[in-house]
């Protein structure tokens, strides 16, 4: 079959422009299908970042917005299994209230901090100037690179939730590139709550780590089941769940990238089809004339087929190509500009390379099969009668 | 040998039967030249496609080089036409992209040929139509004569026993129309090829064995051609 390649490749650039045009069509469409693809793996990426295994959050069973009695730290560190468990209360600190809350930011214990969050890396002398400072605070590369804050620079920012303005001393930096967390001591707040004869004795979650991943779920039931039928049930989930439930509307985005780029694939196969038709209406002399002189009608499909299929394919393969260059280059802005942060885990893998060949390859088998039977199908008489 | 027995053809157009032939008998012995001429929708054309294969009668039979064509699938139809038939078209119909000696190795990349002794052939077929420096020009770099005699070079490059041409000197003007006929004429004289043209052209009769004609479908009678002498006539039944 190899000799008739020469009547695919030749008629392929027959028209060098239309070929040209539709394979730009087909190109950018592959590369937008392989960005869209990326979404749910780099989420997925993000969160695990994000997230560790071995973690759990423990929070109100009506939601994370309802708060529960500080009594249960120390009932969920004596549960066995937990290592240690941190307390976890939303500030809603603003540098500037007509702005609103520019980071997360969160009352916690300064002794358990630390051993909870082990995993981020902080430097054990920030650590410990948080733990001995009442007045100190941890906070994340991103805001502080976005602030231009220093380890030992004082913040003062306003509460939206209580009427409080606090002063801080940035012990030191949570080490994650997107990392925008603001952490100030639960006892710091809690005294300046009591000046106020404000009572501080709810919180807003538990953090709790666990001495081994495999033992998660036991220790999830087991304060679950603490809790219930109490006046503040609990539900306990992982860090990487807990992270996935609070950024749910950004799977309901993924889910519409994923519909987006199959209804791309749908308009790609129209274009090319439409291709395909002109290609095959402007030669319907030359087939006739071809299965005058003993080519059969199969061949005829094949050559056609083939020569939607391989510009199809070919354009798929620069278009993922494409795809390819465009992540890396967003990954490159992103590990620079910490703004950017979660797109840096969005990457064209091998896996979405192999589906984007696939979705081209099968782009060009669709657009190209109706047109090209239809041809090689048409009675040889007819067409000369038509054409002649 | 070319025997066409009762042959019609019927076209549905519309709520209208169109009759193209009707009860066409006819016979053309091997190595003749044999023009088919009649008014336009005299059905030549039709008659043409039905004995070379390209059709089918709505009913009759027909044989051709001793197979009837009725009883072969398209499949063996396909296969019969590039083993014993050559065509030639009115608008020579060269394949744009591809040059004249590529265009004369179409129906050849059908056979188990290989590359070399393609190329081999479909020189010595331009040879033949003295077109053998003018072989990696395309299309486009043609003259109409010089395609149309591109176009007689692939009809003969598988060596088939006939030659049909529908219209071969439509489409150029006197002194090329001159040419193309003396080919063909070659082509029976010094090849035996059986030759069979649709014409509506006068000169054709000086070069043909014998004048079949047509008119609404109908066989007429035969008449010979300018170069009949000595040559048996095709045998019709005209009604």
């Amino acid at each position: 079959m190899i000799k008739f390649a020469p009547i695919v490749w030749r008629n392929l650039l027959r028209n060098k422009l239309r070929s040209l045009l539709t394979g730009g069509a087909i190109m950018l469409a592959i590369a937008l299908v392989c960005v869209l693809r990326t979404a749910p793996e780099g989420f997925d990426a993000f969160l695990k970042a994000l997230a560790k295994n071995s973690r759990i959050s423990i929070h109100n069973t009506a939601g994370i917005v309802y708060s529960m009695p500080y009594a249960y730290l120390s009932r969920v560190r004596a549960v066995p299994g937990v290592v240690d468990a941190v307390s976890w209360s939303w500030f809603g600190g603003a540098v500037d209230v007509d702005e609103g809350v520019a980071f997360p930011n969160f009352a916690v214990d300064a002794e358990t901090i630390g051993v909870v969050f082990e995993d981020l890396g902080m430097e054990p002398a920030a650590v410990e100037h948080f733990r001995t400072h009442r007045d100190g605070a941890l906070v994340g590369r991103m805001t502080m690179k976005r602030f231009g804050w220093q380890p030992g620079d004082e913040v003062t920012l306003t509460s939206t939730v209580y009427p409080l303005t606090l002063t801080f001393r940035i012990s030191g930096e949570i080490p994650a590139d997107q990392d925008p967390r603001f952490w100030l001591q639960r006892a710091y707040l809690e005294e300046a709550l009591k000046a106020q004869g404000i009572a501080s004795d709810q919180i807003g979650m538990i953090w709790a780590r666990i001495d081994q991943a495999e033992r998660v779920p036991a220790v999830m039931k087991q304060i679950d089941d603490m809790f219930r039928n109490s006046e503040a049930e609990t539900e306990s989930e992982t860090e990487k769940s807990f992270f996935q439930n609070f950024f749910s509307i950004l799977q309901g985005i993924i889910a519409v990238f994923l519909i987006v780029s199959w209804l791309v694939t749908g308009c790609i196969v129209f274009i090319a089809a439409n291709t395909a038709s002109m290609a095959v209406r402007e030669r319907l002399r030359e087939l006739a004339v071809l299965k005058a002189i003993g080519y059969r009608w199969r061949l005829l499909f094949g050559t056609l087929l083939a020569e939607a299929t391989l510009l199809s394919t070919l354009a798929g393969a620069s278009g993922a190509l494409l795809s390819l260059g465009f992540t890396r280059v967003l990954g490159t802005l992103a590990s620079t500009t910490p703004q950017m942060g979660p797109l840096s885990g969005f990457e064209v893998t091998n896996w979405i390379l192999v589906q984007a060949l696939f979705i081209a390859f099968f782009v060009g088998i669709l657009s190209g099969v109706v047109p090209s039977f239809g041809a090689a199908r048409r009675s040889v008489a007819a067409t000369l009668r038509e054409v002649f | 040998m070319i025997e066409l027995r009762n042959v019609s053809r019927f076209y549905q157009r519309g709520a209208d039967v169109v009759h193209a032939l009707e009860q066409v008998s006819l016979e053309i012995p091997a190595g003749r030249f044999v023009a088919l001429m009649g008014p336009s929708g005299s059905g030549k054309s039709t008659l043409l496609n039905i004995l070379a294969g390209l059709d089918r009668p709505s009913d009759g039979q027909v044989s051709v080089a001793g197979r009837k064509l009725g009883d072969l699938s398209e499949d063996e139809l396909a296969e019969f036409r590039a083993s014993h038939l050559g065509f030639v078209f009115q608008f020579f119909n060269l394949i744009p992209v591809f040059s004249a000696r590529e265009n004369v190795e179409l129906p050849l990349l059908l056979t188990h040929l290989n590359k070399a002794e393609r190329r081999e052939r479909a020189e010595t077929a331009l040879r033949i139509v003295g077109l053998a420096e003018r072989a990696g020009h395309m299309p486009a770099q043609l003259s109409g004569g010089e395609q149309q005699r591109v176009a007689i070079a692939r009809a003969i490059v598988t060596d088939p026993e006939i030659v049909v041409g529908d219209e071969p000197t439509g489409d150029l003007d006197a002194k090329n129309a001159e040419e193309v006929l003396g080919l063909l004429r070659t082509l029976k004289q010094e090849f035996g090829k059986t030759v069979v043209i649709v014409t509506h052209d006068p000169r054709a009769e000086r070069y043909v064995d014998e004048v079949l004609l047509l008119d609404k479908g109908v066989f007429q009678g035969s008449r010979p051609g300018g170069a009949a002498a000595g040559a048996a006539p095709a045998h019709g039944a005209p009604r």
